[in-house]
């Protein structure tokens, strides 16, 4: 059903990733592709990892010098604004690094979080693994659209950390070499550090959120119905949402993260919603990694740093898949995009699907 | 009308009572569980009814303790020389209760999982302010609101049915312009506390302190007065 209640829009946004510490030079050197990826060791073997380009030593100067600089990329905030926080990991880098007692709240690094960014109004936590940007953005704009209240802050947050490194490891799905969306020969995730904030409002503003949609896919705790039909629903429930058709959608941010079974269901999933007149593809993750919990709002913020700029990159990928139709554009290209779709897909089972519309 | 259908608490013994309740409620036992999920499970199914389980069904859960005890455990492993065992890891992981919840629960389409930044608050009031929104768009037919927590010898679930279509409701719930009382703070214990209400208070309806800024409250309302 379309989205009720008031029209919820994008007041600003910020983003410090393994491609710039804002999201314009992030932007650049996507168009530029620059997909350039430091290594790390864990245990014996070595994955690469889209680490922050952070001079600061230690987690917690890491953690700070990054949201001061997303904090500088937003237009002013009033100090109550309420801040929605979406991270898969907190502060456990933190505690691997000094060797901490756990707090007893989980969600206790919000107040930090708040603190830097000189908030002082509600702060919400909310970790739904890889979809956490995207079900932190529906909740808050499912406020603002009830009247609740008029801005959110939603700040993704996913800072370096082993567990996180080791537990995917450990699970046979981050590649050792190159994310390849879409590709034949992918082979997983490289998994990245961002921190990410978008301003929404209930105020007008140059971009507006059509809609929001969130779902889930009890296929496996770890992967998507490989045939793609819960992905596709929760495509179609966003498009609804944002009163579009699949016809007036401009273009397709992926989650394609080059990991074997979900981009397949992904890939099927865009058949069952666009047929064979696709939109334009684009995955931001060959730049940017995976960012796990920040994933849905660096993406965004990235994105809209190039659509701004009307600039639409062409994707990296490898070998194509016979058994993947859809194909990312070849070259990139300097193109106006008014309706954009973006997707998440995370562990656990979540989905979730975002419509961003051109307001003005 | 959105109404309470259900309002109660739970808590276990760890290990022990935890994982001989979750055997009781399905039948056998889950292959290594978190405590989370087990938890959720239990409470989850006390909630509703078999033929309940199929409906379009929204599961907005909090937690102060989270994953404590199996953090801890990643934590170890991780410091340690190899990787950690893949089961460590999605132990630390609370979305993965929801995996483990749909074969029992078909009808669960959303759920969303917010860790909480104190023992002693909680966020009741914006997690029904948005299932009342849900409800009243028509996207679900019901919506479990739950704390949970695993500390080190206890677990605790604390549970929070609403529907539109309560066969035996205990109260009505919606949302109302900021400015009346709050009876209810909003802490870790909010459905024993309006229970208590609605057995001992002679008001009319009982408000939850909402946080700063909010411009609504969720209101309780007697059935007398819906």
């Amino acid at each position: 059903m379309k989205q009720a209640g008031r029209p919820v829009y994008i007041a600003g946004h910020g983003l410090a990733c393994a491609r710039g510490l804002t999201a314009a030079e992030a932007a650049d050197a996507i168009w530029a592709g620059d997909t350039r990826c430091p290594i790390k060791r864990v245990g014996e073997r070595e994955f690469p990892y889209f680490s922050m380009p952070l001079p600061e030593a230690g987690w917690a100067a890491r953690a700070e010098a990054a949201v001061q600089a997303v904090r500088h990329q937003l237009p002013a905030l009033p100090p109550e604004t309420p801040l929605f926080v979406a991270s898969s990991s907190f502060q456990i880098g933190e505690f691997e690094e000094t060797g901490g007692e756990l707090p007893l709240a989980c969600g206790v690094f919000i107040r930090r979080l708040a603190d830097w960014l000189q908030l002082s109004g509600p702060a919400h936590a909310v970790a739904n693994a890889c979809i956490s940007g995207f079900s932190a953005m529906a909740d808050a704009a499912n406020l603002i659209a009830a009247g609740l209240i008029d801005d959110a802050l939603v700040l993704g947050c996913e800072l370096g950390n082993l567990s996180t490194l080791c537990g995917f490891a450990s699970m046979g799905l981050l590649s050792q070499t190159s994310v390849r969306p879409f590709a034949a020969d992918r082979d997983g995730l490289i998994l990245g550090e961002a921190v990410a904030a978008v301003h929404l409002t209930a105020q007008p503003g140059r971009w507006r959120l059509a809609g929001t949609a969130v779902g889930l896919d009890g296929h496996s705790p770890t992967g998507p119905d490989p045939e793609g039909g819960p992905i596709a629903g929760v495509m179609h429930e966003c498009l609804i949402a944002a009163g579009w058709r699949a016809g007036e959608v401009g273009l397709v941010k992926l989650q394609a993260a080059g990991s074997p079974g979900s981009d397949l269901a992904e890939a099927r999933a865009l058949t069952r919603v666009f047929g064979a007149a696709l939109p334009p593809l684009l995955s931001l993750k060959p730049w940017i990694g995976h960012t796990l919990g920040a994933s849905g709002v660096a993406e965004l913020s990235a994105l809209l740093a190039l659509l701004d700029a009307d600039r639409l990159p062409a994707t990296p990928t490898g070998v194509p898949d016979d058994e993947i139709s859809a194909k990312f554009p070849v070259d990139r290209s300097n193109v106006r995009i008014d309706r954009a779709l973006l997707n998440l897909i995370g562990f656990g089972g979540g989905l979730a699907s975002v419509a961003l519309e051109r307001a003005a | 009308m959105i109404a309470v259908a259900a309002a109660f608490e739970q808590s276990f013994a760890l290990p022990g009572e935890l994982a001989a309740a979750t055997k009781a409620t399905i039948g056998k036992s889950l292959r290594r569980p978190s405590g989370l999920t087990q938890l959720a499970l239990v409470g989850a199914l006390a909630c509703l009814p078999p033929e309940k389980r199929a409906l379009p069904t929204a599961l907005l859960w909090q937690t102060a303790s989270g994953a404590r005890a199996e953090t801890a455990v990643l934590l170890e492993e991780a410091r340690g020389a190899g990787e950690p065992m893949p089961y460590d890891f999605l132990a630390t992981q609370p979305a993965i209760a929801v995996a483990t919840l749909m074969p029992w629960l078909p009808g669960l389409a959303v759920a969303t999982h917010w860790p909480q930044p104190t023992t002693d608050t909680a966020a009741w009031g914006p997690l029904l302010a948005l299932a009342i929104q849900g409800l009243a768009g028509g996207r679900y037919a019901q919506v479990l609101c739950a704390h949970l927590d695993t500390w080190d010898d206890v677990a605790h679930g604390r549970w929070l049915l609403l529907t539109t279509d309560a066969e035996n409701p205990l109260a009505g719930v919606r949302l109302a312009e900021q400015g009346g009382p709050a009876h209810l703070a909003d802490t870790p214990e909010l459905p024993g506390r309006l229970r208590h209400w609605l057995t001992e208070n002679a008001s009319e309806t009982a408000r939850i302190r909402m946080p700063a800024g909010y411009r609504q409250q969720v209101e309780f309302v007697r059935l007398a007065n819906v």
